[in-house]
């Protein structure tokens, strides 16, 4: 059989090799082909670089602390001087105006109304904002995977149940919601039997975070997951005798793995913008602890005199959160080209 | 949907009564009560009942609209009702905004699909859908409004009181709102078109020699539609019920999501609830709304066949 | 196809542009029709907070009374003066200042005659006591300072109908007040608006804030729209209160006031600059303040407030039950930093008592900011506990005040955890005793009325340590400081060496170092241009005196 003399080119697929004879073929898996298409696709890569280029930013802020700061992030320096231009300069004037960025070592990014390092806290800032991020992206995911294969492999009363909890989820205002959990246990903390969280824990807005998102990745589950059941390799593992855990195991979820994937990268995308809202509102991390979102939050006291305090953190947002989105979208594009997950076992 | 609302009205009681040291008798009773005086206060409050009677109580007082806030004895639904012009005035505006651009933007990404218009209204609505609102608000505030003086700096004017002032006051609300909309509905749109393009039907009509932009509008456009309108009434909802709160804070307007903003920022239950359950029914009232449109528009749900997912 | 959209781009850009050009002239302020020079006209005034009440037996917050200040009059007032002077109590709506018994415990006023409220109706003796009353019926936050008249206790819990202790005759004007012990601060009291006459139309037991009784004052009001604005205007039936003899009360210099609230500090600052608003209440925030110094200092300045702003330390309870311990944080603290958090509208104290107090005595007992003396004496306490709570709530301002002082604790080598908390609950959660680690915090103080007492005895005294709602956070508790507190509360002010003998507690206080205080908040005044800057002035205790408010 003769192989095609020229590659023939369908959009997404990638580009079969020219003059091997088709039994020498190797097949490839989905998962190989989908790296193809994703390394072709110029744009996402180079976003998806920028985003580990920013996380490994905020991990170095331990470094730059130290050595070219010399300050921490919650150190105030609010009547000290600096030497700027060979001239001793008030952090904080006395009118309450902090320094404006340049280039010096100490307070490149300039200084906040309480005389700390806006570059400093702006990396510790990053990693703690990065962190919730990802944290509660997991949550999301392994609870959203949960309902979602529960829902749709069981069906009937556990289906109208979990879907049903799932609506009071979704119909909670999530601000109010976020913001409810956060200030109700910033006092205490939070206490269930053994389990014991502090009130200014980072656990409390992750986990409020990550709550908050599970319908909104667990009903597309649910609906593949429903749509999966009917084929015919579902028959097949009921009629090899495998329980409903393997089931749903080792048949079901692998099938949805390349939307987990995905909904998983935007998901952090999404946590990150929630996190900067409800720490904005006073419900996310807990002050003196910086993250970009609260890091706004201060700066917004004082827009008119020291934007920069306000613009910076907000840029870095958009930055990661851009990053994650374009990569994501890679991720969908590469994963399933046809944008209809049909993976068959 | 009854059973959606009461959960939520159950939930929120429950939060608020969990917090410890809201006790809202002490905070009335002001900063030199002595204990009668906020034994009085608390009697008169009813809240030395046990928690259900609260509950009862209060649910009872909202249906009756009768309740009362505790930080400032306003009546909550009389101020729900005062803000729902301010906070439908912005809701309707960015949405039509949003929809418009959106459809827009969304038909002419998907008609160069690949080329660069595709490519940088593709990078616009990424960046759209990952600016944070109330830190986009803040900068054309400053930037707009502070130093180049084009708009007011904040404020909400009635519609009955000065209709160009009143969207006057709007405009940078209006954007800061409808930006994240814009950059995720063109791209639904985007990828529905796409989809479309490609059905048999849509090559039908083609071969018949209807003209391209006509079967891009009629056909393309027309079908792709239906999971956006879905979309649309979904966010439509959540944003009146609580998620202009973040724009109104920053622009002042005083709208039902200040309202929230302020009750939570005073620990504040009755209006909390209030609020909540405005929200809460808002969006479920839409959920069923595209429930009952997307059979309307989808033949085929009519029909009886199962939907596309 | 490429000819519609180059069509509708057209469009587009046509319409933005006209847009733009439309909304551009409307941006030129508008203005206000303005009244006739000299004793009329409207003016319009913003405050970020809405007054809690409009109802002179409820309302207990700066904004609510300085609304009130010339709506209702009390038997007594405060001088219409700016200064010192502002703080001296003088006759309202009664002839004269109080015969006091020999025993202190019986005050004797006469109503002066011929007098009307607002809507026409005279002003009677017996309405004092209505005004009394419904402090009572209302659970208002000001019944405590006059529980201490014989039959209110009885009254309050509904075992008696009136309130035995005072005595009044309509025909005459009469009115005798029994108090169960002597009392210095009984005429500071008096004054202020809890006590103010209210006609008997006014609800007993409810809140009036939607329709205001009829006022006693220069100015009444006429609308109300909670929390968002409000209308007052000049009283017609004021002038019968002035023909009665009234002289220590201030008629209008303006026919209408309209207030309005504005949650945005800064888009207030600009209306005042652009002269679309003629006063704002609140001081323009840090980031403002030096614009409006520098370019509208014709139309600005600086105003004394009393208060005091501290942080309290938990005497009680390790480790700052150690004296050394608390010291170590007066060494420590920098009001200079402090002051830069506010803007620099902080005077620097060290003080309980704030300036323009009776009794206030400047005096640096510990001279700073001195870290390694700090550091010296927290070495020679050298407590075991090290891991204490901060405590702040989340205004902007105040937020960076904990963080500053969680971070000068950690620098003294303390392993300091801050917590915000909420605004309007904060002062609730942390004068309930069942909070846990109430170690050490934020504090401020505004007086209540211009007596020493109002600052002690709430804050420092051994009865204020209550299960909730009390206000001495430091839980200081001194018995011997107690019992003078208790002796110098039956003098009156202007008795002997009071007024030394109450200094001598402040410093007595600050020895033991109870707390940690560090300013004075300044107010101001910032007018527009219409308004005239020299009449204008600020009262010590109702902030602004809106009846000092002329146009040029």
């Amino acid at each position: 059989m003769a192989t095609p003399s020229d590659a023939v080119e369908a959009p997404g697929d990638p580009v079969l090799p020219v003059g091997v004879p088709a039994a020498r073929i190797r097949g490839r898996s989905p998962w190989y082909l989908a790296w193809l298409r994703l390394r072709r696709n110029r744009i996402s890569l180079a976003f998806g670089a920028l985003f580990l280029l920013i996380v490994l930013f905020c991990l170095a802020a331990p470094l730059w602390a130290d050595q070219v700061a010399h300050t921490g992030p919650n150190e105030n320096h609010i009547t000290d001087t600096v030497m700027i231009d060979g001239q001793q300069t008030d952090v904080v004037s006395p009118d309450g105006t902090p320094i404006g960025p340049g280039l010096h070592g100490r307070y490149l990014l300039g200084a906040d109304q309480n005389g700390r390092d806006v570059m400093v806290r702006l990396m510790y800032g990053g990693r703690t904002s990065i962190y919730i991020g990802v944290a509660a992206a997991a949550i999301t995911t392994v609870l959203a995977v949960l309902v979602g294969l529960l829902c749709g492999y069981y069906r009937g009363w556990v289906d109208a149940t979990l879907s049903r909890i799932m609506d009071v989820v979704w119909a909670f205002p999530v601000l109010l919601l976020g913001i409810a959990l956060g200030t109700a246990l910033a006092l205490g903390g939070l206490k269930i039997g053994a389990l014991q969280i502090a009130g200014d824990s980072l656990w409390i807005p992750i986990m409020i975070i990550g709550l908050v998102y599970v319908p909104y990745m667990a009903r597309p589950i649910r609906g593949e997951i429903l749509a999966l059941r009917e084929k015919e390799f579902m028959e097949a593992a009921v009629a090899q005798g495998k329980g409903p855990v393997r089931i749903m195991v080792s048949e079901l979820l692998p099938n949805v793995v390349s939307t987990i994937i995905v909904f998983f990268t935007l998901n952090i995308a999404n946590n990150m913008l929630l996190e900067s809202a409800l720490s904005f509102l006073g419900a996310g991390v807990r002050a003196p602890n910086a993250s970009w979102g609260t890091m706004i939050a201060d700066g917004y006291q004082t827009i008119y005199t020291a934007p920069h305090l306000t613009i910076v953190p907000g840029l870095m947002i958009v930055l990661t959160v851009l990053s994650l989105n374009v990569f994501g979208d890679g991720l969908r594009d590469a994963l399933d080209p046809r944008a209809k997950i049909r993976l068959e076992h | 949907m009854v059973a959606v609302l009461f959960a939520i009205s159950v939930l929120v009681f429950l939060i608020f009564n969990v917090i410890p040291n809201s006790d809202p008798a002490a905070r009335i009773a002001g900063k030199n009560a002595d204990p009668e005086l906020i034994a009085r206060v608390s009697a008169d409050l009813g809240l030395d009942q046990p928690l259900y009677v609260q509950y009862l109580t209060m649910m009872k007082q909202i249906f009756t609209g009768q309740l009362t806030s505790y930080a400032s004895s306003q009546n909550v639904v009389e101020q729900i009702w005062k803000g729902l012009p301010a906070t439908l005035s912005l809701c309707i505006g960015a949405a039509v905004l949003w929809m418009v651009l959106a459809i827009w933007f969304g038909y002419l990404s998907a008609v160069h699909a690949g080329k660069f218009t595709d490519r940088a209204l593709t990078i616009l609505s990424l960046v759209g859908i990952s600016v944070p609102v109330f830190w986009l608000a803040a900068i054309l505030l400053y930037y707009l409004s502070f130093k180049a003086e084009l708009f007011p700096t904040s404020g909400y004017v009635p519609l009955s009181r000065d209709p160009l002032d009143w969207a006057y006051h709007l405009i940078l609300p209006w954007l800061t709102l409808a930006v994240l909309y814009v950059g995720f509905y063109s791209r639904v749109l985007r990828s529905n078109m796409l989809d479309v393009m490609n059905d048999d039907h849509v090559r039908t009509a083609r071969a018949k020699g209807i003209s391209e932009r006509q079967v891009r509008i009629k056909h393309v456009l027309r079908n792709s539609m239906i999971p956006v309108v879905t979309l649309f009434g979904l966010d439509f909802g959540a944003v009146v019920g609580g998620g202009a709160i973040l724009t109104e804070t920053v622009f002042n307007l005083n709208g039902v999501g200040l309202y929230a903003g302020q009750a939570i920022g005073t620990l504040d239950l009755p209006p909390l609830i209030g609020v909540t359950m405005f929200g809460a029914f808002f969006i479920v009232l839409f959920n069923t709304l595209v429930d009952v449109a997307y059979a309307f528009l989808d033949p085929r749900i009519r029909i009886g066949e199962a939907a596309p997912v | 196809m490429s000819k519609l959209r180059t069509a509708l781009r057209k469009v587009t850009v046509l319409s933005c542009i006209s847009a733009v050009a439309v909304f551009g002239v409307a941006a030129c302020g508008s203005d206000d029709g303005s009244g006739a020079s000299g004793g009329g006209g409207e003016i319009n005034i913003s405050m970020t907070s809405f007054p809690d009440y409009i109802d002179p037996q409820l309302s207990y917050t700066l904004e609510g009374w300085e609304v009130l200040y010339n709506v209702y009059t009390p038997l007594l007032t405060y001088k219409h003066a700016r200064g010192e002077e502002g703080t001296a109590v003088v006759p309202g709506l009664a002839e004269a200042m109080p015969e006091i018994s020999d025993d202190g415990k019986t005050y004797k006023l006469k109503l002066r005659s011929g007098m009307k409220f607002s809507d026409g109706t005279p002003i009677k003796a017996s309405d004092f006591t209505y005004a009394i009353q419904r402090l009572f019926k209302a659970d208002s936050g000001g019944s405590v300072f006059y529980s201490g008249i014989v039959g209110a206790p009885a009254y309050a819990d509904g075992t008696a109908d009136t309130i035995s202790g005072i005595v009044t005759d309509d025909a005459t004007g009469d009115i005798t007040i029994t108090l169960d012990a002597p009392n210095g601060t009984f005429e500071n009291v008096l004054g202020l608006p809890f006590a103010a006459p209210v006609p008997a139309s006014t609800p007993l037991a409810d809140d009036a804030t939607n329709n205001p009784p009829p006022s006693s004052g220069p100015f009444m009001i006429t609308s109300v729209e909670a929390p968002q604005t409000m209308t007052m205007e000049r009283n017609p039936n004021f002038q019968s209160v002035l023909d009665a003899g009234a002289t220590e009360v201030a008629d209008a210099n303006v026919d209408k006031i309209v207030v309005t609230q504005n949650k945005s500090n800064s888009a207030q600052v600009t209306g005042v600059e652009q002269n679309t608003i003629d006063f704002m209440v609140d001081p323009p925030d840090a980031d403002r303040l030096q614009e409006v110094k520098t370019r509208f200092g014709d139309r600005f300045r600086m105003e004394e407030s009393i208060n005091t702003y501290y942080f309290w330390m938990n005497n009680q309870t390790a480790p700052f039950n150690d004296v050394r311990v608390r010291q170590a944080v007066n060494y420590a603290i920098d009001p200079e930093a402090l002051n830069r958090v506010f803007g620099g509208r902080l005077h620097p104290t060290q003080q309980i008592l704030p300036p323009g107090m009776p009794g206030y005595e400047e005096y640096k007992l510990y001279p700073g900011p001195d870290m390694n003396k700090a550091k010296a004496l927290l070495a020679e306490a050298n407590p075991a506990d090290r891991d204490i709570t901060v405590w702040t709530n989340d205004e902007p301002d105040r937020k960076r005040i904990g963080e500053y002082y969680h971070d000068v604790l950690n620098q003294l080598g303390f392993n300091a955890t801050l917590k915000v908390i909420a605004g309007d609950v904060y002062f609730t959660t942390i004068g309930n005793q069942s909070t846990p680690d109430l170690d050490t915090g934020f504090g401020n103080w505004f007086q209540d009325f211009p007596h020493p007492d109002d600052f002690f005895r709430p804050l420092l005294n051994s009865d204020a340590i209550l299960p909730t709602n009390g206000n001495n956070f430091s839980r200081a508790s001194y018995p011997e400081l107690d019992a003078k507190m208790d002796e110098l509360l039956t003098k009156q002010l202007t008795e002997g060496d009071t007024e030394a003998q109450y200094a001598a507690l402040d410093k007595a206080y600050m020895e033991r170092a109870a707390w940690a205080p560090y300013g004075n908040e300044q107010f101001t005044t910032f007018v527009s241009d219409r308004i005239d800057f020299d009449k204008a002035y600020h009262h010590l205790l109702f902030n602004q005196d809106w009846s000092a408010l002329a146009l040029k």
